[in-house]
């Protein structure tokens, strides 16, 4: 598709280092010198040759192969040294206009892991010309939007089944207005839980890995939803029953219930700060707050209170389908819990002394 | 049939490299057939549909019992590789519309005696309708059937095909 015409270019930088050199001055010399020696401590590969010979102002070519068929798909090139893979996927999509950058996965070699979007071409390339296979992605969709669908919903959701629509309950039953204050607070909570998550996926969270597949926002929507919905049934029902120890129960839960709502919100504010995100990241340390002192006992504490506020939430509604929600979330948070709580080990493990994955002292 | 359990046990350990999603679907359906609705509801005992489950049951697990049998000994006759492969065609259906026709006998029976339901207003605020969930285990055969019928159908292309060219090399 592109005929390689890097011998061109080449050949004009070689007349100007040349005339630079004769009409040049000591520091001239010293820098052509330098260029020179850079060049022989880094010779590529002798096929690419003819290219390599002045590293300072080269473009990189890529190649871009189908993993699957290693057909040649199109060659990106004039990629500037400073490029990382996200330039190229934009390169890429201009020349392939079907696939968004964000569809694209390339990878150096076949079967090997996705290159990420910040690394840079040069701390890939061993010569000039680098060769990458591609793989569709499939249909993409931002994080921010699944977190946004995953978490309107089940507000919305829960206000249709608390505002009693009709077809739902029984009318007859449902029209006496005798309603325990406790499922009034259930909603109130509820809503809380929501709005914060929607403001902080607005407002707080950075996401780090852009996108995922359509089928992860299918996913996760139908969790959500359907759980919202069932629970929701229960709660609003008009045979609900209040919890067994009466109103001393539902205080404390819903007591606790806050703390856990405040001590997410301060742990999330202090994982979205610019030094605990990106690759760069340290490990976040407690500060005056004393819901970050968590960060003492526990690596994940961000999961520790969601899972104490759902179990507050449980305790106050007393209701089984919410113990069922809080018990399948608090095994998929483990499992982050333990995977996020593995890579801090490997990389902090002077901070990691001691400390847990989520539960203090337990997992 | 429940001794089938173990099948999952050993797909779930590595022993066989089968998927466990999928050998513990199929015997968690058939488990759930025989403990939560034939043994449970003993009016549809007498029905015509048992017989035929179980026999499309015991055909086919003859024949792949047997064949698991004669591939670790390593003598495997065509007859019982040809047989797995394509008597499921009439084995299959027949084994499903059994079930399905059990569960339909046995619903009016859960309804009358509210089996395995729990009703609001409890504790627990917690309700189920063991008759809405029989209803919705029979729909949920109409799309699972057809992905597990051409699946076999798929394997049989391959596998028959493949003896085939075997036999022509040979």
């Amino acid at each position: 598709m592109f005929k390689r015409h890097k011998s061109l270019p080449s050949k004009r930088k070689r007349e100007i280092f040349s005339q630079g050199a004769t009409g040049s001055t000591l520091r001239n010399d010293l820098r052509n010198f330098h260029c020179l020696s850079q060049l022989v401590l880094s010779a590529g590969p002798v096929k690419s040759a003819p290219v390599s010979k002045h590293s300072k102002t080269a473009h990189f070519e890529i190649e871009i192969l189908d993993a699957q068929t290693r057909k040649q798909i199109c060659i990106v090139d004039k990629v500037m040294q400073t490029s990382t893979i996200h330039d190229v996927k934009q390169k890429f999509h201009k020349e392939c206009p079907q696939w968004y950058p964000s569809q694209v996965g390339l990878q150096l070699e076949q079967g090997g892991p996705f290159l990420k979007d910040y690394i840079a071409i040069q701390s890939i390339a061993a010569s000039s010309i680098v060769t990458l296979y591609f793989t569709d992605l499939g249909q993409q969709v931002s994080w921010t939007t699944v977190f946004l669908a995953e978490y309107t919903g089940p507000l919305l959701i829960y206000l249709l089944f608390y505002l009693r629509i009709p077809y739902i309950y029984d009318m007859k039953e449902s029209s006496r207005r005798l309603r325990h204050p406790v499922v009034h607070l259930a909603c109130l909570c509820h809503c809380i839980h929501y709005i914060r998550y929607l403001l902080e996926t607005l407002f707080v969270h950075k996401v780090s890995a852009g996108h995922t597949p359509l089928k992860n926002l299918i996913k996760g929507c139908a969790f959500y939803w359907g759980f919202t919905s069932w629970i929701a049934y229960y709660i609003n029902h008009p045979q609900y029953t209040p919890p067994s120890f009466g109103n001393r129960q539902v205080a404390v839960s819903a007591i606790n219930f806050l703390i856990c709502e405040a001590g997410n919100h301060f742990i999330n504010v202090i994982l979205a700060h610019p030094n605990h995100t990106g690759i760069n990241a340290c490990f976040p340390s407690p500060n005056y707050n004393p819901f970050t002192w968590m960060f003492f006992l526990v690596s994940c504490p961000n999961y520790t209170y969601e899972i104490g506020s759902w179990i507050s939430f449980t305790i106050m509604t007393q209701t089984l389908p919410v113990g069922i929600f809080t018990l399948l979330m608090s095994i998929q948070m483990s499992l982050w819990a333990q995977k996020k709580h593995k890579i801090y080990l490997k990389k902090f493990s002077s901070y990691m002394h001691r400390k847990s994955a989520m539960i203090p002292f337990i997992l | 049939q429940t001794g089938a359990l173990l099948e999952i046990l050993h797909c779930a350990v590595g022993i066989v490299p089968s998927s466990v999603v999928l050998t513990s679907f199929q015997v968690m359906s058939r488990v759930f057939l025989i403990w939560a609705v034939t043994h449970s509801v003993k009016e549809v005992q007498s029905e015509d549909s048992v017989l035929l489950y179980v026999i499309a049951w015991t055909m086919t697990e003859i024949i792949r019992y047997s064949f698991y049998t004669f591939s670790l000994l390593n003598h495997l006759p065509y007859l019982i590789k040809w047989a797995r492969y394509t008597l499921f065609i009439v084995l299959y259906p027949m084994g499903v519309s059994g079930e399905l026709l059990t569960i339909y006998a046995a619903l009016p029976f859960v309804r009358q005696a509210g089996l395995y339901s729990i009703s609001l207003p409890n504790k627990y605020n917690f309700s189920f309708d063991y008759y809405a969930f029989l209803i919705l285990i029979m729909i949920s055969y109409i799309p699972i059937f057809p992905q597990l019928y051409f699946h076999m159908i798929h394997q049989r292309r391959k596998v028959l095909s493949h003896t085939e060219e075997h036999k022509k090399f040979d």
